[in-house]
């Protein structure tokens, strides 16, 4: 028996009492349970999952759009071969508080473990006996993350981590309870920055705009800082609201990762879960990024039209009846989008289609999620129902959507904003590059000398551990 | 020198069951070419033809109507020989005429595909139900279809039927209240009322959104909730096949070892293309692929290639219901009256489907109205009062497959690409008209149990756009044009995904059972190619 697996047994032969304690009365033991929930606090399941809606959960294989290229998720489930079934605890807990996997290699950070660094030993160990125990193996081989080069040194990651990879600040226990217990929700279990915090130049999250809203794949995690600019005109309730379900009435739907956020962690959370997450973030220190955003006064801007004027005059050439390359944002807005959105913007009085000018992807300072919106579609899964909005990227061409989405700026939403169709392309073709992509060529030299240095750095910190 | 191909598959039409074989061989990584006499057109772009059409109630009109690829509705398309003006409603463009259909997905019973050895009458299918079953399946979850897991389709009010191996993938859509009060007096009486499967899913699926009751699945769905074959030619492309549009097959060319060497096709400004695959699947639907056939004079051994037309020829009854009924809440078809759907009766007259139609009845009501000159307040008084009184029930028959019911290329007309128009000799037999009495009774119940007052209860025979037997299946080489995998006998690189290839037609909807065919088609190909 190999070392790791000696490790394994001490984990399941201390377990043991509570199984017995599970099968006597058909309940969880106390470990695994909260190991679930842990689990669907952390999100794990939104990025491992399987590249087919329909495939296995944490089996993985799903790629993960980051800047540097796909980041193929790993197969988290107890597989012996192709998950992390020889996992010890401590290769666990080093892989998900270090970044180090089982054999040694660095994660990328798209694996949040700069966020789970936070975790405490106990919720470790019930998360370890959840994956271990409670989550059926799947053996599924998932391909390697093969990013370009110098992306694909994993080494790299060694002196990112000495830069950026910290211990948290343990002054939570100096607030009230719902205050710590949200703050840890939102940093370490739900690790939120690493959407809503803007990165610097080397895609680490900075600290002193923590929280203030970012670019993430395209598409715009707002500040949710307790700014006028963030989230400063939500109420508790409504914020309670918006992460049970990503949906708020007259105000804002999830769509992208928030979306996946609700699906597949936040619509589980306990009520007190998620009222600790609201209040921490009403009391996050305000940080201006934008205009104040109070949507719930926001109102048409120009007068309605007739329907009448929203005809074009019919001509039954099969030419016409063809012709689909129109700019006329106003035509394309009653064709594509009035069904749903209705023809002046509002909705539809149920909110199952939601206003358009009430709205903060409509009102804000950043178009990103409108047209992302209009690109991608959007799709949520709540508990008892979907929300779908179909993808328009094969029936409209940039042009087409810089009109459209400049329609409703202008007659719904911030008509001092607009796009145009450098943007959507941009936006459909991937998210603009950050800096250090755009950057790396000319970078690549200076690399060469940040690893060597990073080198000596790491071979001097391990020499000292070693003494 | 191994033979060049341009593909390993080559596909005439985008519709429903072309865009799914293409879709099935290219995820199997086989190379594809799909040939699309239209063109691609947006869904809005459809929806704004829609709403500035003065014809709303021609199906039709929101299509392009071009001179190198008619509608049916063209002038020239079909020229009718026979008692009956035989016209369907077909389309040109990538998607094909699934763009209009009102997407009932019901599949065949057993006893349909055994006709001839269960009553005597018409002829078997060569496979049987069994065969077909895991098909159905993939048919029904390619298109999201929403069914009753629990009806007992042969609307004898007994246990589930036919059987299934899989649930249906999406749970049927709440009953209108129209659905239910009709079904709640008029089932009263010992009538069956049976959910209709369909494809305008309910909630979420490959893309498309929940329905939300715009009524308005004909002509265009506008939010795309109902399937149309676009989204698989969506897929197929997504996958690797290649889509050409303004490419009209016109001719079959015959190769050596009696197979189809490659395919001719036309563009609207007269270029001529020759491909050449490996297989060729003709999916132009029931019309089209026999002409094409007949003026390439392929797969015809038999005779039997334009013959044997059968639509499921129907009939109306519309009244106005003693009590508001408010049809037009939700989706255009939710169901019907099922008691004929199978029986001993069946050696002695058609199967009869009496579907409930929940169509907004105003453009209806109104013409009504104003033809007895009734204008003013008292006009918009009667709309509002018999529009929400109005009950419109569209009977289909089954219909037998017999050798003088034709479509042949015309030999007087062309299109402009100068390919023959059509001629049609269809008539109805006695079979049905036989059933057709049975049916005006039917009426006559339904009118009296809902105390109503007939608006119309003799519409004679109307067009139910379900074109089948025109290239049959069979078990012989002799008496059919394809066999049970719709290979046709004559060519065995040849393969017809059409509702033609189906030999007994049964009452129901025939799409469905033509995705599964074709599903197995290209599983077929894909393990010889």
């Amino acid at each position: 028996m190999t070392f790791s697996r000696c490790l394994l047994a001490l984990t399941l032969t201390a377990s043991v009492p509570l199984l017995a304690h599970a099968e006597d009365t058909g309940s969880k033991p106390d470990t695994q349970q909260s190991g679930e929930y842990l689990a669907k606090a952390a999100d794990c399941a939104a990025c491992h999952r399987a590249p087919d809606a329909s495939g296995e959960s944490y089996s993985g294989g799903y790629a993960i759009n980051s800047p540097m290229g796909d980041i193929i998720a790993s197969n988290i489930t107890p597989s012996k071969e192709h998950g992390i079934g020889n996992y010890t605890e401590l290769q666990f807990k080093r892989a998900m508080q270090d970044g180090i996997r089982a054999d040694g290699e660095y994660l990328y950070p798209a694996m949040p473990y700069t966020s789970y660094r936070g975790l405490t030993d106990d919720d470790i160990h019930a998360l370890y006996v959840y994956f271990m125990e409670d989550v059926e193996p799947v053996d599924n081989a998932v391909p390697d993350t093969e990013l370009s080069f110098p992306y694909n040194l994993r080494m790299l990651m060694g002196p990112w981590n000495l830069l950026f990879l910290k211990d948290h600040d343990a002054q939570a226990s100096k607030q009230s309870d719902a205050i710590s217990r949200g703050r840890y929700l939102v940093d370490t279990l739900g690790h939120c920055g690493s959407c809503h915090t803007p990165r610097n130049a080397l895609m680490a999250e900075k600290d002193d705009q923590y929280l203030a809203g970012a670019i993430v794949d395209g598409w715009h995690a707002p500040n949710i800082t307790s700014d006028p600019s963030g989230i400063g005109h939500w109420s508790q309730d409504e914020l309670v609201q918006y992460l049970r379900t990503g949906h708020v009435a007259n105000k804002a739907q999830a769509a992208g990762g928030m979306a996946e956020a609700v699906e597949y962690s936040l619509r589980y959370l306990k009520d007190a879960d998620l009222q600790s997450i609201a209040a921490y973030l009403q009391q996050v220190p305000p940080i201006r990024n934008g205009q104040a955003l109070d949507v719930s006064s926001a109102t048409k801007t120009t007068p309605q039209a007739s329907a009448t004027a929203f005809e074009p005059v019919r001509d039954n050439s099969p030419e016409a009846l063809t012709q689909s390359d129109s700019t006329d944002g106003q035509r394309l807005y009653t064709a594509a989008c009035a069904s749903c959105h209705q023809l002046h913007g509002q909705g539809t009085q149920d909110h199952f289609y939601p206003s358009l000018i009430k709205n903060v992807s409509t009102q804000g300072d950043n178009v990103n999620n409108l047209v992302m919106s209009i690109l991608r579609g959007v799709n949520r899964q709540i508990d008892d129902y979907t929300v779908a909005m179909p993808a328009f990227d094969d029936q409209l061409n940039d042009q087409q959507i810089a009109a459209v989405s400049n329609y409703v700026l202008t007659q719904f939403g911030n008509a001092e904003q607009s796009v145009d169709a450098a943007q959507v392309a941009e936006l459909r073709n991937g998210a603009p590059a950050p800096w250090l992509i755009r950057a790396t060529p000319w970078l690549l030299g200076l690399a060469v000398i940040v690893i060597l240095l990073g080198i000596v750095l790491l071979a001097r910190v391990l020499q000292r551990r070693r003494k | 020198m191994a033979t060049q191909y341009d593909a390993d598959v080559i596909i005439i039409g985008s519709g429903a069951l072309g865009s799914n074989a293409a879709f099935e061989l290219a995820r199997k990584g086989k190379s594809v070419i799909i040939l699309e006499s239209g063109e691609r057109i947006p869904r809005w772009k459809i929806l704004e033809n829609f709403r500035t059409s003065s014809r709303k109630s021609n199906y039709n009109d929101p299509y392009p109507n071009a001179p190198w690829a008619p509608t049916s509705f063209d002038e020239n398309y079909i020229t009718n020989t026979g008692d009956f003006e035989f016209l369907p409603g077909m389309l040109r463009l990538v998607g094909g005429t699934t763009w209009h259909w009102a997407a009932a997905t019901w599949r065949y019973t057993p006893n349909d595909m055994k006709l001839k050895s269960t009553y005597g009458v018409g002829r078997d299918w060569p496979i049987d139900y069994d065969e077909l079953e895991p098909y159905y399946q993939r048919a029904e979850y390619a298109l999201g279809v929403a069914g009753s897991d629990t009806d007992d389709q042969n609307g004898q009010g007994g246990d589930p039927w036919p059987p299934r191996s899989e649930p249906y993938p999406v749970p049927p859509e709440a009953p209108s209240y129209y659905y239910q009060r009709l079904k709640e007096r008029i089932g009263a009486e010992g009538y069956h009322f049976i959910h209709e499967p369909n494809a305008r899913t309910n909630q979420p699926w490959d893309g498309r959104p929940a329905c939300s009751g715009n009524n308005n699945c004909m002509p265009v769905c506008p939010i795309g909730a109902m399937y149309s074959g676009d989204v698989h030619a969506s897929h197929a492309e997504a996958a690797g096949a290649r889509l050409l549009t303004d490419a009209t097959a016109y001719k079959l060319e015959k190769g050596d070892g009696g197979k189809i060497a490659a395919v001719h096709c036309r563009s609207s400004n007269g270029d001529d293309t020759r491909l050449t695959a490996k297989y060729f699947i003709v999916a132009a639907n029931g019309l089209e692929t026999p002409k094409l056939l007949l003026i390439s004079d392929v797969a015809n051994s038999s005779d039997q290639v334009g013959r044997n037309l059968m639509d499921h020829t129907g009939m109306g009854l519309q009244f106005l219901a003693d009590e508001p009924l408010w049809p037009g809440r939700g989706q255009i078809q939710e169901g019907g009256i099922f008691d004929w759907r199978d029986g001993d009766f069946r050696r002695q007259h058609a199967a009869i489907k009496h579907a409930l139609t929940n169509k907004v009845p105003n453009e209806a009501v109104t013409r009504r109205l104003l033809d007895d000159l009734i204008v003013g307040p008292t006009l918009d008084e009667r709309i509002r009062h018999d529009a929400a009184r109005w009950v419109d029930i569209s009977t289909t028959f089954e219909m037998l497959p017999h050798q003088s019911n034709t479509i042949r290329p015309s030999s007087t007309y062309k299109d402009a690409l100068g390919i023959p128009t059509m001629t049609v000799n269809y008539s109805v037999d006695n079979y049905v008209k036989r059933a057709g009495e049975v049916a005006k009774k039917d009426f006559a119940n339904f009118v009296r149990i809902m105390n109503g007052e007939v608006v119309e209860d003799d519409t004679g025979w109307q067009n139910r756009d379900h074109i089948m037997g025109t290239v049959i299946m069979g078990d012989t080489a002799e008496n059919s044009v394809v066999d049970g995998d719709c290979r046709t006998w004559d060519h065995a690189n040849l393969f017809l995904s059409t509702t033609g290839v189906i030999p007994a037609s049964g009452v129901i909807n025939p799409t469905l059972t033509g995705v599964a065919l074709s599903i197995r088609v290209a599983d077929t190909i894909a393990k010889e190619v």
